[in-house]
């Protein structure tokens, strides 16, 4: 059942590998992420050089968006205005983080870049998910009145130029934020791997204060523009894009996406989100350790010769 | 007892021909029983059966050494180090050359064959592989000289060396195996090459040392080549050749099953 991949020149477990995609495509549906931040850390545990993990899985990311997408589209619950807006940040963040994830593999400090973004991002915002939902449950449970929510978004939104109309969200604010919304996400989608839901949702809900039900197909939509260009920049640059590897995992990938996408009406949003921001804590933890522990062999190979 | 000079390395494996020669003169000769590893989606590592023959007219018992090698390539390392409580990386060190194969197969430990400086001299075992050193250097005043070259490394070579050999070992890379050649009958031996499925494409060379009393009286070379074959080698061709092209390719295949799937879940 093993197969050896052309790109990675190491051989896995074929069915495996499709569960993992399910799984991590099945994640993604229900919450509304990429799901990449689950599934480079996985592939790099199981012996993927990094590189190409982080290069092809994004790929993978695109599927599963397309099909998320989709499903978000029918039901009219994408704003593609604000959602073109951070794509053009995210695309120019991508050219940017290429480059910089170049840089940092030739200094051989990629892995401390990878680690440290995943502690500090995953971590924060895995911290912040839980604190927000945990704390929107307890009220719940204790029959508490919700507090009168600020609907105020920050001021500094509207001190900005550029202001732009965004009907869909409910918004009419500076195009400035989206924009250098997406650029971060599409750094970090080159650096880290992923599509970068899990920093996009939150930012939208709680910073610009978007109408909840169109966050997270728009956040998919931005995703698949950023992740396409992510992966068409890594293969032609570093040429890490192991297809036969993301194949594998969107078969897997797609179906679970759409499983998601449809039990994700099931749970309470509070509900949902505590669990992400536990599986996004856990993540960001494991990642972030390695900094601390003292590792087994202090030599390693650094990746990114030739 | 016959001494004789290492004879250079021949180009191709000599066929066990019954010369003349094999009357009066200690020779060795091998072969493979696979000269091409073909890497396709089902590879998983192979494993390949060297067998040959000693030509040992005289008293005096002959060892056998396999060594085989991988194509060299540069290999970049670093070195984990503390810094207020977090573990970073130094600068990384680039060795110019190693091989990305190594194995020694013999019928006893190397170190009993021959001695270190005929070892280090023939560069045969991981003890005496020759791994380039980093051609970093620097200048420094010391002592009040100037322009003092010191390799940046310095005494912590031995270390950094040590580590690439042990990496891998461990990624089972670089091999010794003091029992890895049994002979099947008098004079007639094999043993066994085992790549893993990370071991690198290109040329492979096995050669088949004779030593007699910790001297190399005879030696034959044979080639091995590892390569990708099929869909493998037309898919790596492509991502390399055709680099930006493939991206876009990856990336319409990957909208393309997303939506795919989005359609018959619909229709569902």
């Amino acid at each position: 059942m093993d197969i050896y991949l052309p790109i990675a020149e190491v051989s896995v477990n074929w069915p495996f590998l499709v569960l993992l995609g399910a799984t991590v495509g099945f994640v993604s549906g229900l919450f509304g992420i990429g799901g990449g931040f689950l599934m480079a850390p996985i592939l790099i545990f199981m012996g993927i050089p990094p590189a190409v993990a982080v290069a092809s899985q994004a790929s993978h990311v695109v599927a599963s968006s397309t099909s998320g997408v989709i499903n978000y589209a029918g039901k009219k619950a994408i704003d593609f205005k604000i959602g073109g807006v951070m794509a053009v940040g995210g695309v120019l963040g991508a050219l940017l983080g290429v480059e910089i994830f170049r840089y940092l593999r030739l200094l051989g400090q990629a892995d401390l870049a990878v680690a440290l973004s995943y502690l500090l991002f995953l971590g924060a915002i895995g911290l912040m998910m839980l604190y927000e939902s945990l704390g929107a449950i307890l009220r719940r449970v204790r029959g508490e009145v919700v507090p009168h929510k600020e609907r105020r978004r920050p001021l500094w939104l509207y001190g900005l130029p550029l202001k732009m109309r965004f009907p869909r969200s409910g918004l009419y604010i500076s195009a400035i934020p989206p924009l250098g919304l997406g650029l971060l996400v599409g750094i970090l989608s080159a650096i880290m791997g992923v599509g970068g839901g899990f920093i996009l949702v939150p930012a939208m809900l709680y910073v610009l204060r978007m109408r909840a039900s169109v966050v997270v197909g728009t956040s998919l939509f931005q995703i698949i523009v950023t992740t396409a260009i992510t992966t068409v920049l890594q293969a032609g640059r570093n040429q890490t894009v192991d297809v036969v590897l993301s194949t594998i995992l969107l078969l897997g990938g797609v179906v679970g996406a759409q499983y998601g996408a449809r039990w994700s009406g099931k749970f309470r949003a509070e509900e949902l989100r505590a669990v992400l921001g536990l599986i996004v804590l856990l993540v960001g933890i494991q990642m972030g350790l390695e900094l601390f522990v003292r590792p087994s062999d202090l030599f390693a190979f650094a990746p990114g010769v030739n | 007892m016959m001494q004789l000079p290492p004879p250079p390395p021949a180009v191709e494996a000599p066929a066990p021909s019954p010369s003349i020669a094999t009357t009066d003169q200690v020779r060795v000769a091998a072969a493979l029983t696979n000269a091409e590893v073909r890497v396709d989606s089902s590879f998983r590592g192979a494993s390949i059966v060297l067998y040959g023959a000693v030509f040992n007219p005289t008293d005096t018992p002959a060892d056998v050494v396999v060594v085989v090698r991988g194509p060299d390539g540069p290999v970049r390392l670093v070195k984990k180090t503390r810094n207020t409580g977090v573990w970073l990386n130094s600068r990384p060190v680039l060795f110019e050359g190693a091989p990305g194969f190594y194995m020694t197969a013999t019928s006893r430990p190397l170190s009993d064959i021959a001695d270190f400086g005929q070892l280090r001299r023939e560069g045969i075992g991981l003890d005496h592989l020759r791994i380039n050193a980093p051609e970093e250097s620097r200048t420094v005043t010391r002592y009040g000289v100037r322009d003092v070259v010191v390799s940046r490394l310095g005494e912590d070579y031995l270390d950094w060396r040590r580590a690439v050999i042990r990496l891998r070992e461990d990624a089972a890379l670089y091999n010794t195996d003091p029992t890895g050649v049994t002979f099947v009958d008098r004079g007639l031996f094999r043993a066994q090459i085992e790549l893993p499925a990370v071991a690198p494409t290109g040329k492979y060379e096995a050669e088949v040392w004779l030593f007699q009393d910790g001297q190399p009286v005879s030696a034959t070379q044979m080639d091995l080549t590892v390569e990708k074959v099929g869909i493998e080698r037309d898919i790596y061709e492509f991502s390399q050749n055709r680099p930006w092209t493939y991206g876009i390719l990856c990336v319409l295949l990957a909208a393309f099953t997303g939506w795919a799937a989005s359609r018959v879940f619909r229709r569902n």
